[in-house]
C-alpha cells in the first residue's frame, strides 16, 4: 500500500529541490550551527585552560547541547514563517491559487498541505545539522530520550511557526506583507504573554496566575525544556518562583513535566485555531476571500 | 446539464450579475459573449466555486450538489483567463500534481496525460518545463488539465486573449474535437463571429444581465430581423428608387451609381414578390442579394444601445 502524501507537499517539495534556494539554505544553516560550535569550543577551551586542573572539560561541555539546540531553534522560528508566509500569498502572485481552488482539496488540506512543506523543508535543514548537534549531544553526555524529545518538541514549534506563516499568507495578497504579519503575530505571542507578570511586578504586585499565559509562549516552553534537561528542576518550582506568591492554578503547575505537556497542548490549540483560520479564509465560500479579491480589483487597475 | 437561475452578484452596491439565468443543453457547445466587463468572468467563477452568489442558484446535471462542493467541482473543469503555472515543475509532473488533488491514482494519471497531451498536441513537450512553454502551449496544457478528471463541463474563460492567429485557430480545432467527443463546453469571449462558427448556442451579455441566448440559427435569424438587401440594376436609377419608396415594409437605406441597398422586414416571399414586380416595371435587374445576418452588428445593437 501506498502512501498517498499531500499533493501540495509532493509538489513544492519537488519544486524546492530544484532550486538552488534549498542547497544554499542547508549551505547557511550548517554554517551557522558549524561556527556556533566552534565558537562555544574555543571559549570553554580557553576557560577550561585557565581554571586549575581540578576542571574537568566534560562539564562544560554539557552546555553545548542547549547551546546549538537553542541557535537551531532560533533559525527555525526565523526561517518557517518566511517559508510559510508567501505559500498561499505566492500562490496567488502566480495566479495559481484559483485552479488549486477548483480542484477536490478542500481549504484544510491545502492549508495542511502548505504547513507540512514548510516543516517539511526546515527538516531538511535539521537533519542536516544532526551530526553536528550529536557531538555535542554525545560529547555532553545526554540520554537519547532528551534528543528524541527535543526533536519531537522543535517539530511541534516548527508545525506552530508553520500554522502562523500560513495564516498571514492566506489573509495577504502580497508575500512581504504576510511576512510582516506573521512577525506581528510572533510578537504579539512572545510579547504580550510576558506582559500581565510585567505589569504585575512594575507594580509590585503578587504574580497571581500571570504565569499562566506563558503556557502560550513556546519561548517559555523550550526555556523549561533545557531548564529540566540541563539541571532535572523546573522554572516553576518552589526555588525558582516562592510558592505563595502565585495564585492557586500557577501552584498547581509548579511541576515541570505537567507544566511542559499542558503547555504543548495550549501551543498546538494555537496551531490549529491558526489552521481553521486560514482554512476559513481561503473558502471562497465565505465572504473574506470575496472581499480579498476586490482590494485587489481596485488595486490592479 | 448547466442550469443558472437568478444569479445575482453584487459588489457593495455594485451588480455584477443581474439575476441571471441561462440553460446550456448537454453536449452543447456554449459561447458566451459580452464587452468588458459584462459579467461574464463572475459568472463563471461563481459556477466553479470560486465566488460567493449574492442570489440564485446553479446546478449541474440533475444532482442536487452545492455550488463549491466537491461533487460539484469535480464536475467541472475550469480554464481560467488568466493562469499561472509553477517553476521547476515539468509538464507530467504538473498534470501529476493536479490528478492526485483530485484523488487520482499515478498511474492512472500518468496513462490519462498521454492520451490529453496527445489530444492538446503537446506530446512532445512532455519532459519540458512549463515556465518554458509559450502562452498558446500553456493555454492548451491548461486544457488538457482541466480534462484530466473526466469533468462533464468544460469552461473556459477567454481562451483565445493573447493568442497568435495560429493559436486560436489550434484551439478552435481542439474545441471543436472535444465537442465531437460529447463534452459540454461553456466558452466566453468579447467576439462573437470567432464563436459564431463553433457553437450551438450562444449567450449575450451585457451589464450583468443576458440580453438574449438561444441556438445560434435563431439568433442569426434575429440579427437578420430587417434584412439588408442589395440591388443591382442596370437601367435608370430614379425609377426604382420612386418604386422603392412605395413598396410596403421596405426602407431605402442608400442609392449608389447602379445599386441599391434596401431593408426589408417583410417574409422571404414578400421578397420574391417584389423581385417579380420590378421585373415587370421593366428594371434591368443584374444583382439581388441578401446580406447574411450579421452578428457583429447585432451584437454591437444589443451591447450598445443601452448605454
Ligand atoms: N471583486 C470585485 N469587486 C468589485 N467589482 C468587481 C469585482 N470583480 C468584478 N467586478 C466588476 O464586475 C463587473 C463584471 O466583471 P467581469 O470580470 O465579470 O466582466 P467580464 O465580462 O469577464 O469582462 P472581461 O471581458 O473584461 O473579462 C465589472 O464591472 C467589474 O468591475
Ligand atoms: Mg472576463
Amino acid at each position: 500500500m501506498k502512501i498517498r502524501l499531500n499533493p501540495i507537499v509532493r509538489k513544492d517539495l519537488q519544486v524546492a529541490a530544484r532550486s538552488m534556494k534549498l542547497s544554499w539554505g542547508v549551505f547557511l544553516y550548517d554554517l551557522v550551527l558549524v561556527l556556533t560550535f566552534l565558537l562555544a569550543m574555543a571559549i570553554i577551551q580557553s576557560e577550561v585552560g585557565s581554571v586549575y586542573s581540578r576542571d574537568n572539560i566534560y562539564s562544560y561541555l554539557v552546555y553545548l547541547f542547549p547551546v546549538l539546540a537553542i541557535v537551531q531553534i532560533g533559525i527555525v522560528a526565523l526561517i518557517v514563517p518566511i517559508i510559510t508566509s508567501s505559500s498561499i500569498s505566492g500562490e496567488k502572485e502566480r495566479q495559481t491559487f484559483d485552479i488549486m481552488l477548483t480542484t477536490c482539496l478542500s481549504p484544510l488540506r491545502i492549508v495542511w498541505g502548505k504547513v507540512l512543506s514548510g516543516v517539511l523543508r526546515i527538516l531538511f535543514y535539521v537533519v542536516a545539522g544532526m551530526p553536528i548537534l550529536a557531538i555535542s549531544f554525545v560529547v555532553g553526555g545526554m540520554s537519547w530520550a532528551n534528543l528524541f524529545y527535543y526533536l519531537v518538541a522543535l517539530t511541534l514549534f516548527a508545525i506552530f511557526s508553520g500554522s502562523i506563516g500560513v495564516m498571514c499568507s492566506a489573509m495577504s495578497r502580497r508575500s512581504i506583507t504576510a511576512v510582516i504579519r506573521s512577525f506581528v503575530v510572533y510578537f504579539v505571542i512572545y510579547g504580550l504573554t510576558f506582559l500581565p507578570s510585567l505589569i504585575r511586578m512594575i507594580y509590585g504586585m503578587d504574580a497571581g496566575e500571570s504565569f499562566l499565559f506563558y503556557l502560550f509562549n513556546p519561548g517559555v516552553f523550550f526555556e523549561e525544556f533545557f531548564m529540566q534537561i540541563m539541571t532535572g528542576q523546573s522554572l516553576f518550582d518552589g526555588n525558582n518562583i516562592s510558592s505563595s506568591d502565585v495564585g492557586f492554578f500557577t501552584g498547581l503547575l509548579s511541576n515541570g513535566t505537567l507544566w511542559m505537556f499542558i503547555s504543548g497542548a495550549c501551543i498546538i490549540l494555537m496551531t490549529v485555531v491558526f489552521l481553521l483560520v486560514a482554512a476559513w479564509m481561503i473558502n471562497p465560500m465565505h465572504s473574506y476571500a470575496g472581499r480579498k479579491r476586490r482590494k485587489k480589483k481596485k488595486g490592479t487597475e | 446539464m448547466l442550469y443558472i437561475n437568478n444569479l445575482t452578484k453584487n459588489y457593495g452596491k455594485f451588480t455584477a450579475v443581474d439575476n441571471l439565468s441561462l440553460h446550456v443543453p448537454e453536449g452543447d457547445l456554449f459561447g458566451f459573449v459580452g464587452p468588458n466587463g459584462a459579467g461574464k468572468t463572475t459568472t463563471i467563477r461563481i459556477v466553479c466555486g470560486l465566488l460567493k452568489a449574492s442570489g440564485g442558484t446553479v446546478q449541474i446535471g440533475d444532482t442536487k450538489a452545492a455550488v463549491g462542493s466537491k461533487e460539484m467541482k469535480r464536475m467541472i473543469g475550469y480554464v481560467p483567463d488568466f493562469f499561472g503555472v509553477y517553476d521547476n515543475l515539468k509538464v507530467k509532473e504538473y498534470m501529476d500534481m493536479y490528478g492526485s488533488m483530485y484523488g487520482m491514482l499515478s498511474s492512472d494519471i500518468a496513462k490519462l496525460t498521454d492520451d490529453l497531451l496527445e489530444l492538446v498536441n503537446l506530446t512532445d513537450k512532455k519532459e519540458f518545463y512549463v515556465d518554458t512553454l509559450s502562452r498558446g502551449m500553456k493555454q492548451r496544457l491548461c486544457v488538457a488539465r482541466a480534462l484530466l478528471h473526466n469533468p462533464k463541463l468544460l469552461i473556459l474563460d477567454e481562451p483565445n486573449s493573447g493568442l497568435d492567429p495560429r493559436a486560436r485557430v489550434e484551439m478552435k480545432e481542439l474545441l471543436k474535437n472535444l465537442h465531437s467527443m460529447g463534452k459540454t463546453i461553456v466558452i466566453s469571449s468579447h467576439i462573437l463571429s470567432e464563436l459564431s462558427e463553433m457553437c450551438d448556442s450562444i449567450g449575450i451579455m451585457n451589464k450583468g444581465k443576458l440580453i438574449t441566448a438561444g441556438r445560434i440559427e435563431n439568433i442569426m435569424q434575429q440579427a437578420a430581423g430587417g434584412k439588408k438587401i442589395h440591388v443591382r440594376v442596370a437601367s435608370e436609377m430614379e425609377p426604382v428608387v420612386r418604386m422603392m419608396k412605395e413598396e410596403a415594409g421596405v426602407v431605402v437605406d442608400s442609392v449608389r451609381e447602379n445599386e441599391l441597398i434596401i431593408t426589408h422586414s417583410g417574409t422571404e416571399e414578400a421578397v420574391c414578390e417584389l423581385i417579380g414586380r420590378m421585373i415587370q416595371n421593366k428594371v434591368l435587374l443584374t444583382g439581388f442579394y441578401q446580406e447574411e445576418g450579421n452578428l457583429e452588428s447585432l451584437f454591437m445593437q444589443l451591447t450598445g444601445g443601452k448605454n
